[in-house]
């Protein structure tokens, strides 16, 4: 109980931390969300930083901030005059649908074939598995994105490139779902030959205990540790969506805001973006404890 | 050991399944492109077409940017527009307007129009719009363009509805330009309800969502953010009889390899942006189109910078012109430009009008001959740094060595091919041994510190907002927010005197006779480029492709697309 609030307080401690530090960064780079290549009347420029607040001293910004922060205000982008809340929402819903497909299938498919490459250790399927996952956490996801597009849009025509209806998931998911899941398997593979050769397998075959029993119950739920480890932040980041794949598939998520609103000087939307990645993280992190502890009950947390 | 053995054949094998893959993606998608034609779209109703990235705004008076503008043109119509002559042709307007003698008042009739709701337009609609522009509350980038206009006691606008479908336009001081104006996006009416039932702080929430209010050919239906746009048409258009397709339908990205791939696929028959690597390949594709723009790609000296510190204003100004001499546009355009650039030696574009019924640039206007620049330019820069000072000493690779060292920093942001023509002019100046350095920032930086002279020199470029020369001319007064040069505004002894230029400037926006006005302009523009601060490189021109089975799509010199009047068949 005392770990649970503590952990919660060291949350919001590190949600505020990162709210500060990305505060006063993005104010101190030079520039400002009103610059045009053509630019605006002095006098109109006036009126909108006052109208926005930017007028006042950093610390005084940064203390309004916060308190409209606090009251659910997230205020609105100072590039579009959009409110920010239901943008984030929308955006988020498109990211996180793309992202926990691409999650669930990282996660089940890497566990299979780690356990696959490590029970067939040195075999031709452990080789193949090896040889793949290798390729595909070398392998950038902007070169993956760019050739699933070229492959299964220009030259097969078996999906569209973009079309005005809701996009194809296929292709995305794919390119999202390559370099965890391959990470997930090498991962898993690992760990689980190291379970392999503890004393408590030996002594479980030495037992007669069925093969199925020792690698499902004995070895694989003590081998996904570290996997557990990997998978937290891995979901965080994944369901906030992935700048290129957004932009290759024409897809509105998260991930190409993050990217817009820094290069536009959006000082709202990169607030609001970056304490909601903040809690996401802290979220998935807890999470990730929580299953800890669920795996393997000899886990203690002080 | 036979462990290790193996991984390392493994990594060996997989490091060459990576290469095959490598190579074999860029192959296929080189020859991909070039061997067939694209795939045509055979949706005859809708026009797929991908501009840019998702708009800021929707609202005409809130737009800054080409892509928005096009989108307003789409979807609202003034009182004037351009036919596919891009000839100014009335819309709402029943005639041209009847000017007074003075050249100061505009009287227009209007015809009986609605908007997409049914109700009428009337001229009230226009004065409620542009004032609305002017208003410092709604923070229009583009208020600008109604100072031509007289402004009343109340600090409105001097325009009045003389009836429901009369307007009388009163000007501060008499404009060539001023018809075009009344055809450009900010000058279009919005809905005074819309607008006002939409309240809030923020004056562009009426236009956020699909389903507002407009008078023009499309109406927007569908928007899905950064995905796209889908507008249909508007049946109180006033000319809606000629609009043939009934959809628009805009891709909303910024991704080159995305809209390129999408177009090839047959996903998309208008993109307005090609993917540089592939200009070479489409070029002389059917599906290829090249327009010239109103527009100069230059680069810029702050005549306050530090590298001119102990010169004299015509001594820095010698030093600017062996700089320009020395780089080879020809070769900036033929390598990273590719689309036939026209190299610039002026300032103001070939194109433009003078504002007395000619075309402002001839072979007069030219600042140095283009023949002599680059290679053939290297002995005259040579005499121009000697005379400020600079010694040479040829070295063996042919190149000049000299002394005292310059070193020249070029300030340029990221993407769009502007590192490119850097290196382009690095090498050219490294004939003179001058070592031109490259310092990349990204758009909002990069506007900043040009904007407070924070740089040596820069690239900059300008498209002009409506065809007369004082667009272009104007962004040197030392007034304007857009004077990166720095000239008038800095205290060095270095820069030139520069109360001339601004009374010259002055005396134009007042002058009443329109061929000494050109004069005038011509005389700024000598004014200007003297100084050499300002180092045109090339004239812009403005890429798009476009299906076979699509016709009757045009564009201005402004780069705006019209799309309603296009047709599309299936073949």
């Amino acid at each position: 109980m005392i770990y649970t609030l503590k952990r919660v307080l060291l949350a919001i401690v590190s949600i505020v931390i990162v709210s500060t530090i990305t505060f006063f960064a993005m104010e101190m780079v030079p520039g400002g969300p009103f610059n045009k290549e053509k630019a605006t009347d002095p006098a109109t420029l006036k009126k909108l930083e006052a109208k926005y607040g930017l007028d006042q001293p950093i610390p005084v910004q940064y203390a309004n901030y916060m308190v409209k922060f606090c009251q659910g205000d997230l205020g609105v982008s100072l590039k579009t005059g959009r409110e920010i809340a239901p943008d984030l929402a929308s955006k988020f819903k498109v990211s996180a649908t793309l992202g926990s497909i691409a999650a669930v299938i990282a996660i089940i498919a890497g566990i299979i074939l780690g356990s696959i490459a490590a029970l067939n250790r040195n075999k031709l399927p452990d080789r193949l598995i090896v040889f793949f996952t290798t390729l595909g956490t070398a392998m950038p996801s902007f070169v993956l994105a760019t050739l699933l597009l070229w492959f299964f849009c220009q030259e097969l025509n078996l999906v569209p490139a973009w079309s005005k209806d809701s996009p194809n998931y296929v292709l995305p998911v794919i390119a999202l779902c390559v370099y965890p899941m391959a990470y997930i398997t090498r991962l898993t593979k690992t760990s689980m030959l190291d379970v392999l050769g503890q004393d408590y397998i030996r002594t479980a075959k030495a037992k007669g205990v069925r093969k199925n029993k020792i690698i499902y119950v004995h070895a694989l739920k003590n081998a996904l540790i570290p996997v557990i480890t990997y998978v937290g932040p891995m979901v965080a980041y994944i369901l906030t969506g992935s700048m290129v794949v957004e932009n290759i598939f024409t897809i509105g998520g998260l991930g190409s805001s993050f990217v817009s609103a820094i290069v536009n000087q959006d000082y709202t939307m990169i607030m609001a973006l970056t304490i909601f990645l903040a809690v996401l993280m802290v979220v998935a992190n807890m999470i990730t404890d929580i299953i800890y502890k669920l795996v393997d009950p000899r886990i203690e947390f002080n | 050991m036979k462990k290790r053995l193996v991984s390392l054949l493994l990594v060996a094998s997989m490091a060459f399944g990576l290469c095959a893959c490598g190579s074999r993606s860029s192959n296929g998608g080189k020859s991909s492109s070039s061997a067939k034609a694209t795939k045509v779209n055979t949706e005859t109703d809708t026009l797929f077409v991908n501009l840019a990235s998702e708009p800021a705004y929707l609202d005409p008076a809130l737009n800054s940017s080409v892509d928005g503008g096009c989108l307003a043109v789409n979807s609202f119509v003034g009182l004037y527009t351009y036919d596919k002559n891009k000839k100014l042709v009335p819309a709402i307007a029943t005639g041209m307007p009847k000017v007074s003698k003075d050249q100061l008042t505009y009287k227009i009739k209007l015809n009986k129009t609605k908007w997409s709701n049914g109700e009428p337009l009337t001229a009230n609609d226009f004065v409620y719009s542009w004032n609305r522009v002017i208003n410092k509350d709604t923070g229009a980038d583009y208020a600008y363009l109604f100072d031509v206009i007289a402004k009343k006691a109340d600090g409105t606008l001097d325009v009045t509805a003389d009836n429901d479908y009369e307007l009388t336009i009163k000007l501060a001081s008499p404009c060539p330009y001023f018809n075009d104006l009344l055809a450009f996006p900010t000058y279009l009416p919005v809905y005074q309800k819309g607008v006002e039932a939409a309240g809030g702080t923020e004056p562009g929430k009426w236009a956020q969502n699909p389903g507002f209010v407009c008078n023009g050919a499309y109406k927007l239906e569908k928007w899905k953010h950064n995905e796209s746009m889908e507008y249909v048409k508007n049946d109180n258009f006033y000319d809606a009889k000629n609009v043939k397709v009934s959809k628009l339908s805009f891709m909303l990205s910024a991704d080159p390899t995305a809209s390129y791939t999408a177009y090839n696929s047959g996903n998309v028959d208008f993109i307005d942006d090609v993917p540089t690597a592939e200009i070479k390949t489409v070029k002389n594709s059917k599906e290829f189109h090249c327009v010239d723009q109103l527009g100069t790609y230059y680069a810029c000296f702050n005549v306050g910078a530090d590298l001119f510190k102990d010169m004299s204003p015509a001594k820095a100004a010698k030093f600017r012109k062996a700089i320009s001499i020395l780089i080879d546009r020809q070769y900036i355009v033929d390598s990273v430009g590719q689309t036939g650039q026209k190299p610039a030696d002026s300032f103001v574009p070939y194109g433009m009008s003078d504002g007395n019924g000619k075309t402002f640039k001839t072979s007069k206007d030219s600042y140095y001959d283009l023949d002599k620049t680059g290679q053939q330019g290297v002995e005259k820069a040579k005499k121009l740094l000697e005379e400020c000072g600079y010694k040479f000493t040829k070295k063996s690779d042919g190149n000049y060595k000299v002394s005292p060292a310059i070193s020249l920093p070029y300030l340029v942001n990221e993407g769009g091919g502007h590192k490119q023509i850097a290196e382009c002019m690095q090498q050219d100046l490294a004939r003179l041994g001058i070592e031109m350095t490259i310092k990349s920032e990204d758009w909002n930086v990069f506007l900043q510190d040009r904007k407070d002279g924070k740089f040596t020199f820069a690239r900059e470029g300008w498209i002009a907002d409506f065809n007369d020369p004082i667009n272009m001319l104007e962004l040197f007064s030392s007034k304007s927010g857009n004077n990166d040069a720095q000239l008038g505004k800095t205290d060095a002894k270095s820069a030139p005197d520069w109360k001339e230029y601004d009374e010259l400037i002055e005396k134009v926006l007042r002058e009443k006779d329109f061929a000494k006005r050109a004069k005038l302009l011509h005389k700024a523009e000598k004014m200007l480029m003297d100084t050499n601060a300002v180092i045109p490189l090339y004239f812009y021109n403005d890429v798009y492709m476009q299906k076979t089975n699509v016709s009757g799509i045009y564009s201005t010199v402004f780069g705006m697309k019209y799309f309603m009047y296009a047709t599309k068949s299936a073949k």
